[in-house]
């Protein structure tokens, strides 16, 4: 007899759970390198809740479930800094870092040095190069990170190029979809994923980083999308709850 | 309701980004200063269904999962340390750093911080110090009644004295460098600090090593760039703003709950 509350129930959580993803897009609109994320609803049939033993058959009750928070993993823009420690990946590549946890990629390319030389993103952890981490002179200077990665300096005590510091490990996943968000701009790979080297398309832009790829416009129209249909369902409710008041007060009525 | 707490986040973050850029433009015009950026990142991770758990006995894999994100947190202010711009002053004691390093100033606490203002004066007993009256390391003293105070590129500090045509060499500044100058401390005055973050300071002479070149009778100029921070700051208010939209709207959202009792 509740059908029509709990299927509005329904709606409404998967409302809130979609408007949580809205609000952690817009809540990371100028995250470097961050990926937006998007929610995929689907059908659950209430089984049992019908008959069907008789000619027409009672509609079915269906629920809606959140299924996915799906990420959108479209190119950023491309913001110039002018900082040689910044850089931008254009394609569809990750940067591999180490943390202690295992390897984890991420997007968001302002790397530092830290007081050990060490190439480390923001909160520290060391850039995974092709052999290890990427760990600089005292002396270096001049730092110049080609497109494929290969980090070069001029070193401080003959001023000749040296090419050999190390290379950015860049990699991609057939199926980037199912990277897992950690926080602190990570993505972890679940089991069965596994990273390749990228393609020859890939490129790193040095002196820029990519911006958040969250549409704003489209963010907010959403926003407004899920704020309107949650009243409209709260509405709904409230009907439903009305009709049943009315219904005790008027079967409750003894006739005289 | 997380979107409340998720676009307080969001507002938070913007809040200190207006608030770097802010400090950087009201330096636009400070000599030697390193314009900061804000970096944010994206917080943990609540895995209502997690990728890659299995969706059934016959080892079905969930390809997608729901995570949601709890919004974003402030990761750092570091400073970007490209060159500034060198304006000619043509006063003899501006100095300038064309390239990497530091002017290594004495504390009056004995200990030493680092800068790239090189406004340097004269004191009442002839000894190069800064703007605050800080000694300017190693220490330099110019002798009275004499002139023509020259520093070269590599930092060889010499005066003509009077009645002499040869200059007398006073000393000679040293430039000091980090290997990662992001991680100095800024302690105002212009003044940085080492800290375990910056490694330890390397004293070297200019124009050797990697150290850049001294240029007399310069100033360099902050590297805040106008149209950067203005742009940064619109972005910054309208990401402020829709946060705030998200808010009210998980506001109305929580009343027309609370309007099914009535």
């Amino acid at each position: 007899m509740e059908n029509a509350l709990l299927v509005g129930l329904s709606r409404l959580v998967a409302l809130e759970r979609q408007f949580d993803v809205v609000a952690n897009n817009i809540a990371n609109l100028n995250t470097t390198g961050f990926k937006s994320s998007s929610s995929i609803f689907q059908e659950f049939l209430g089984s049992g809740a019908q008959e069907n033993a008789f000619a027409p058959n009672d509609a079915g009750v269906r629920f809606v479930l959140d299924r996915a928070s799906l990420l959108d993993l479209r190119q950023g823009p491309v913001q110039q800094t002018g900082n040689p420690l910044d850089i931008a990946i254009d394609g569809d590549a990750f940067i591999a870092v180490q943390t202690a946890a295992g390897e984890r990629y991420t997007r968001s390319g302002a790397l530092k040095i830290n007081s050990a030389g060490v190439i480390v993103t923001a909160d520290g952890t060391p850039v995974a190069g092709d052999n290890g981490p990427i760990t600089l002179q005292a002396a270096d200077r001049n730092i110049s990170i080609s497109t494929d990665g290969r980090i070069s300096v001029v070193e401080g005590a003959t001023g000749s190029v040296d090419t050999q510091r190390g290379k950015l490990k860049l990699v991609s996943f057939a199926q980037p979809q199912q990277l897992t968000s950690e926080g602190a701009n990570l993505f972890a790979a679940p089991a069965g994923v596994t990273p390749q080297a990228a393609g020859a398309n890939v490129r790193v832009i040095q002196g820029a980083t990519e911006g958040s790829n969250v549409n704003g416009v489209l963010e907010m129209s959403r926003m407004i999308e899920i704020n309107r249909t949650y009243s409209m369902i709260a509405g709904l409710l409230q009907t439903q709850n009305d009709l049943h008041n009315t219904s005790i007060d008027k079967l409750a009525e003894v006739p005289s | 309701m997380n979107a409340l707490q998720t676009a307080a986040t969001g507002m938070a973050a913007q809040d200190l980004h207006v608030q770097v850029i802010s400090n950087n433009i009201a330096n636009m015009a400070t000599t030697g200063y390193k314009r900061q950026r804000a970096e944010f990142s994206d917080l943990l991770y609540e895995h209502l269904r997690r990728i890659g758990t299995q969706s059934s006995d016959q080892g079905n894999i969930l390809p997608v999962g729901i995570d949601l994100g709890s919004g974003v947190k402030p990761v750092g202010t570091p400073r970007i340390m490209t060159q500034g711009s060198l304006s000619q002053t043509g006063n003899a004691f501006d100095l300038a750093i064309t390239g990497e390093g530091f002017f290594k100033i004495l504390m009056p606490d004995g200990t030493f911080s680092y800068t790239r203002d090189g406004s340097f004066q004269m004191d009442g007993t002839g000894r190069l110090v800064t703007a605050q009256g800080y000694v300017v390391q190693p220490g330099i003293t110019v002798p009275p009644n004499s002139t023509a105070f020259t520093v070269n590129a590599q930092g060889q500090v010499s005066v003509m004295p009077v009645g002499s045509t040869t200059p007398t060499v006073l000393g000679q500044l040293t430039v000091t460098r980090f290997i990662n100058q992001a991680g100095l401390l800024s302690i105002g005055d212009n003044l940085l600090q080492e800290t375990p973050a910056s490694g330890t300071p390397q004293d070297g002479l200019p124009a050797t090593n990697g150290a850049g070149n001294i240029q007399q009778a310069s100033l360099e100029q902050s590297n805040v760039d106008s149209v950067t921070e203005i742009s940064d700051l619109i972005a910054a208010q309208r990401a402020y703003e829709m946060n705030s939209k998200v808010i009210t709207a998980a506001d109305q959202m929580l009343s027309a709950v609370a309007a099914l009792q009535r």
